[in-house]
């Protein structure tokens, strides 16, 4: 069973709530968080930095709730794209953008939607939620996005805050629903403190509003992020990634001394 | 003519719908250290306008009793119908503030049955 993840945590917090943060999150039963770096052009003189190693940061990671494992920190850049000359920095092998773990884009008009569903090479595309949507979801890059891979992002932090950006956030994932029909989605935060967060079965009942069946709504908090995950670790090798588990020696061992009983039965 | 007779039934179909008539939920209250902490009247209060901010005046009417309230901890034991589980528990997660400080309903277990609710196996502590 893929954990719960986080895949949206702000990076531009300063160390101690960020620890705080990590804390909160690692309470409440998240086992993977990304630590989000955002990159608008439409502001002057942004330029992708190198991202923060997650270990320099924090020297000791807080244990995951239930488990004894420690909470596992990605890094993220996501871009805001207003302008399709933007998109070329995808394109080209930039140094930096292959350090980062994930990468999303914020597509602000419907060409760029269409472009970066079909062709850019990113592990998540962000819906907006904080205002009406400037266009409506087509079938054609939705259905491909998804046949590539590609998760949808929403977020639930500015719900929590604006009663009017609540309203754009349940309207804006209905109208994705009606043409994804609940596939790819990923459903992350942005909080910037701790009561921002909320528990991962919240946020998977949180999906249900969005018109999420109850198993898309659970998948949307687990196993689409750790899709991304790999999808993004994808990009770093040549053509995939396989994991292997060690199987437990265990079941061997019954193996073994099952058919020594039976022979005990024959003699007797 | 005589029916040649169904050859004996070797499973059985047996539908089983959840017939919980209530849901409980077990939540805490997290406030910023300092805060005015609610008696069990405001912490009603709280929950009912909850559900008024997300699902409007149908959301208020649904039948939703606090059971338990614990002021010194701030976590109380809800129960609701089985139908309006969704709604109560959407709203509780949706609601950022109290008394505009910033607040956060932490929902730590939910069940058909009050009795589960006696324990919680993710507050042992693993070896």
């Amino acid at each position: 069973m893929a954990g719960f993840a986080d895949l949206n945590l702000p990076q531009g917090l300063d160390k101690k709530s960020l620890q705080s943060l990590l804390e909160a999150a690692a309470h409440l039963g998240y086992s993977a968080v990304a630590l989000n770096h955002v990159v608008d052009f439409k502001e002057k003189k942004q330029e992708i930095v190198k991202p923060v190693s997650p270990s320099e940061l924090f020297p000791s990671l807080p244990i995951v709730q239930g488990t004894s494992k420690r909470i596992k920190v990605l890094t993220r850049l996501t871009l805001i794209v207003s302008d399709p000359s933007h998109c070329n920095l995808l394109r080209s092998t930039s140094a930096n953008i292959r350090l980062y773990d994930i990468i999303a884009v914020f597509p602000k008009t419907e060409k760029l939607f269409h472009i970066a569903c079909t062709t850019l090479d990113v592990d998540l595309v962000c819906i907006n939620v904080t205002e009406k949507l400037p266009f409506y979801f087509r079938r054609p890059p939705v259905n491909m996005a998804i046949d590539r891979g590609i998760y949808f992002e929403l977020l639930y932090t500015h719900a929590i805050k604006d009663s009017t950006m609540r309203r754009y956030t349940i309207s804006n994932a209905i109208s994705l629903m009606q043409i994804c029909k609940g596939k790819n989605i990923v459903i992350s935060s942005a909080a910037e403190r701790p009561l921002e967060l909320r528990g991962p079965y919240d946020v998977a009942n949180l999906g249900l509003l969005f018109g999420l069946s109850e198993s898309e709504a659970k998948a949307a908090v687990s196993t689409n992020c750790r899709a991304t995950m790999l999808h993004g670790e994808t990009r770093k090798s040549a053509c995939g990634v396989v994991y292997t588990v060690k199987k437990p020696r265990k079941v061997e061992e019954e193996e073994a001394t099952l058919p020594a009983c039976k022979k005990a039965k024959t003699q007797a | 003519m005589a029916r040649a007779e169904p050859p004996a039934a070797t499973f059985e179909r047996r539908v089983l719908r959840s017939a919980a008539e209530h849901h409980y939920l077990r939540v805490r209250l997290e406030l910023p250290d300092g805060g005015a902490r609610p008696s069990v009247a405001q912490f009603k209060q709280l929950v009912v306008s909850a559900l008024r901010e997300l699902h409007g005046e149908v959301g208020a009417a649904l039948p939703v009793d606090v059971l338990i309230y614990e002021e010194k901890t701030l976590s109380a034991i809800l129960r609701v119908i089985s139908s309006g589980l969704v709604k109560l528990w959407s709203a509780l997660t949706l609601l950022g503030f109290y008394q505009n400080r910033r607040c956060a309903f932490r929902v730590l277990q939910t069940s058909p049955f009050l009795l589960a609710l006696s324990g919680n196996s993710r507050e042992l502590v693993l070896d």
